[in-house]
């Protein structure tokens, strides 16, 4: 994100290293050039206008369905009393989360919705909703927009929404699992208070329920997807490794029962993939699960044609095995822990968004797990097909039907052609060696020639000196010659 | 997800069940639910588009139900993930075909599955399919019952093709249904925590599978 790629900038200029106010103490990136006491102080105004942009709006919120209902009542005194009394059924209800629930609610219940105001800017930290993105902006102006539908109540599913969010940047820390916990226990008590306390029919809870997962969840998004703390990421790769080297699994092994000749069905298809790979760009858990329901709806598409029968589950699932496969979704087990984790739950259990994500959790599982039986193939098959020795579409490639797309033929041709070559290759270099080894067999068995030569007949050299002395004492003329030089010694 | 919710503003309970549907291919599984919740069978002009995940609402004796019923992929090859399908489930129908001797074995495995997994919470019928063809039966009656009654289970006998015995069995498993979840809330003494320990959603189960179940994460708080 854009935090990272300015951290990443490097600062030379001693000016620039320096807190932007000139206050005199070094400044940090991170902080948008101030130091963390100027930042703190900047911060802090601009959070002060959000919140009382909020408030202005829950206020006007407020004075709007107040002039519609006219209700003399005091709201604040009915609102403190029921919130106790749901502290209550709290406390007896469980006692193990009792300390960071109690927490939460009770500071609701003492502060009256006005002294709200005060207890939200007391936070101390500067981090939370430091940046709040567009998206974040546009969800939040949605959620009020929607909230004023329920008068009273909407009021109050934005304070305990706000409330939720500052509870759960204080756990930030926490196991992903506690956070989840927490999530869980907020969309429950939610739906239970809108249902009890403000008598909501349940279509409307589910649909208001719908919008404070989407609000909640776009400002939670960043801290719990795929967090640091679990090792889901690392469980991503294997997933991605593992699709990957499936490659070679067939619609046939599968027993997939869509015909893909069929153009519609293709097309079906290929919709399908882009709905499951576009998952994970979405933020909501709700909008993931409409994305892999969207996807199922096309497999069912597909299948419908092929069969011309409503699908059942055993021609669903080998399908959506067979689109995960070819798809290879980013970060499958990210985004299938996210949405186990936050998803509102009623709409995971029992709803049809929750069935094909079960379905989805079920082709996952498998593909993890799948062998050679579960393809019923040989194990030498599966091992050989694994390791890339062969590949099944190979034999596949003589009857290709003519609307499969030229480069994919011309790719299959290439793969012959680069197979051949690799062959030759081969060859080549086999030859090369036994070349070599000639050549050294060859040297070898010239220097072991020579050799056995060498030991055969032997060098010997034998002494010279009697002939020589022979040719001296044959010399007659010896005593003819003067007699030697003698030195003479001067006198001087 | 036991029953899901009290009714609202007052006027009769309603519950949502999740009842799945197991049982070998080919034993009339799909067939069952269409017939059911479409009243079509073999039908050409048929429009649904999938019959894997059907719901039907129902009204018992001023109690609506909200029917969820889950399809599961019957090959041998998905039996592994059976788990991942029926948790949380309050029925399930186990469907075999009467002319088929291996396709009882396999509801008798399933049997043995559930009840090791869920225990008694969940409503199990066994299902004899296909008695429209009494002719080539292989599995006698007197051995199905005796089983079923032996585990706990109630046996049915239909036939989606001649629309025999479906209406009888979905109706007398929801009552079942409805009556376990009143026993449960009981148990529990109050209606309105109900959800406490069963609303966690779908979970991918890698090697231990009850160390992520209902209760995985309330050991620290």
């Amino acid at each position: 994100m854009s935090l990272k790629s300015e951290r990443r900038g490097i600062h030379v200029d001693q000016s620039e290293l320096l807190c932007k106010k000139g206050c005199g103490y070094y400044g940090n990136p991170a902080w948008q050039g101030f130091c963390s006491k100027c930042w703190r102080e900047e911060y802090h105004k601009a959070r002060q206008k959000q919140i009382q942009d909020d408030w202005e709006l829950a206020e006007r919120l407020q004075r709007e369905e107040e002039e519609a209902y006219a209700s003399s009542q005091s709201t604040q005194g009915a609102q403190s009393l029921t919130f106790s009394k749901f502290e209550e059924k709290k406390t007896n209800e469980k006692t193990r989360k009792v300390t960071t629930v109690k927490k939460f609610f009770s500071a609701s219940s003492r502060t009256g919705a006005k002294k709200a105001e005060i207890h939200e800017a007391k936070a101390p930290s500067p981090s939370i909703n430091r940046q709040v993105s567009i998206e974040t902006d546009r969800a939040s102006k949605e959620f009020i927009e929607f909230l004023k539908t329920y008068q009273k109540s909407g009021q109050d599913i934005y304070k305990q929404c706000k409330m939720f969010l500052e509870a759960m940047h204080h756990k930030r820390e926490l196991s992903i699992e506690e956070q989840s916990e927490c999530a869980q226990d907020f969309y429950q008590n939610v739906a239970e208070k809108l249902q009890t306390r403000w008598k909501v029919s349940p279509e409307k809870v589910e649909k208001a329920m719908d919008q404070i997962e989407k609000y909640i969840m776009t400002r939670l998004y960043k801290y719990v997807f795929c967090p640091e703390t679990t090792d889901d990421e690392k469980k991503d790769l294997v997933v991605q490794k593992r699709i990957r080297a499936l490659h070679w699994v067939t619609p046939q092994m599968l027993c997939v029962p869509v015909n893909e000749e069929i153009p519609e069905v293709s097309d079906m298809v290929v919709k399908a993939i882009t709905d499951i790979i576009e998952m994970d760009s979405k933020r909501v858990p709700r909008d993931k699960l409409a994305c892999i329901t969207q996807c199922s709806k096309h497999i069912f598409n597909a299948i419908k044609i092929t069969k011309n029968e409503p699908a059942s589950a055993d021609d669903f699932l080998p399908t959506l095995i067979y689109i995960v496969l070819k798809g290879n979704p980013p970060r499958l087990q990210s985004n299938i822990q996210y949405i186990t984790r936050f998803c509102n739950p009623s709409r995971l259990m029992t709803g049809e968004d929750g069935y094909y994500f079960t379905n989805l959790c079920c082709a996952v599982a498998f593909i993890e797990k799948l062998d050679a039986q579960s393809l019923n193939l040989s194990q030498e098959d599966f091992d050989r097909y694994m390791s890339g020795q062969t590949s099944p579409k190979k034999q596949e490639s003589e009857n290709w039907s003519s609307d499969v797309c030229l480069g994919v033929k011309q790719m299959y041709k290439n793969l012959d052609l680069l197979s051949q070559l690799n062959e030759r290759q081969e060859r080549i270099v086999s030859e090369a060696k036994k070349l070599e080894k000639d050549l050294i067999d060859w040297t070898d068995g010239i220097t072991k020639e020579v050799q056995d030569i060498v030991e055969k007949y032997p060098l010997e050299i034998k002494p010279k000196n009697q002939p020589l002395a022979a040719i001296d004492s044959e010399n007659v003329e010896n005593d003819k010659l003067p007699p030697p030089l003698q030195p003479q010694v001067y006198a001087g | 997800m036991a029953a899901a919710g009290s009714g609202a503003g007052g006027g009769g309970r309603s519950f949502s069940f999740k009842v799945v549907l197991l049982g070998e291919g080919c034993v009339g599984k799909t067939s069952l639910v269409l017939r059911y919740c479409e009243n079509k069978f073999n039908d050409k002009h048929i429009t649904t588009l999938q019959a894997s995940f059907l719901t039907k609402k129902l009204n018992i004796g001023g109690k609506r139900v909200n029917l969820a019923i889950w399809d599961t992929a019957g090959q041998e090859r998905f039996h592994a993930l059976g788990p991942i399908y029926y948790r949380d489930s309050n029925g399930a129908i186990l469907v075999y075909d009467i002319t088929d001797e291996d396709s009882f074995q396999k509801v008798k495995n399933w049997v043995k599955e559930l009840r090791k997994m869920l225990g008694n919470e969940i409503c199990l019928c066994i299902v004899g399919n296909k008695i429209d063809l009494e002719k080539e039966r292989h599995v006698s009656i007197q051995e199905a019952e005796t089983y079923a009654e032996s585990v706990g289970a109630k046996h049915y006998h239909t036939s989606a093709k001649q629309n025999k015995g479906i209406e009888e069995l979905f109706l007398d498993l929801c009552k079942r249904m409805i009556e376990t979840a009143q026993v449960d809330e009981r148990a529990r003494g109050n209606g309105s925590s109900q959800s406490g320990t069963t609303r966690r959603g779908v979970q991918i189960i890698d090697d231990e599978p009850q160390a992520q179940g209902s209760g995985g994460c309330c050991s620290s708080g």
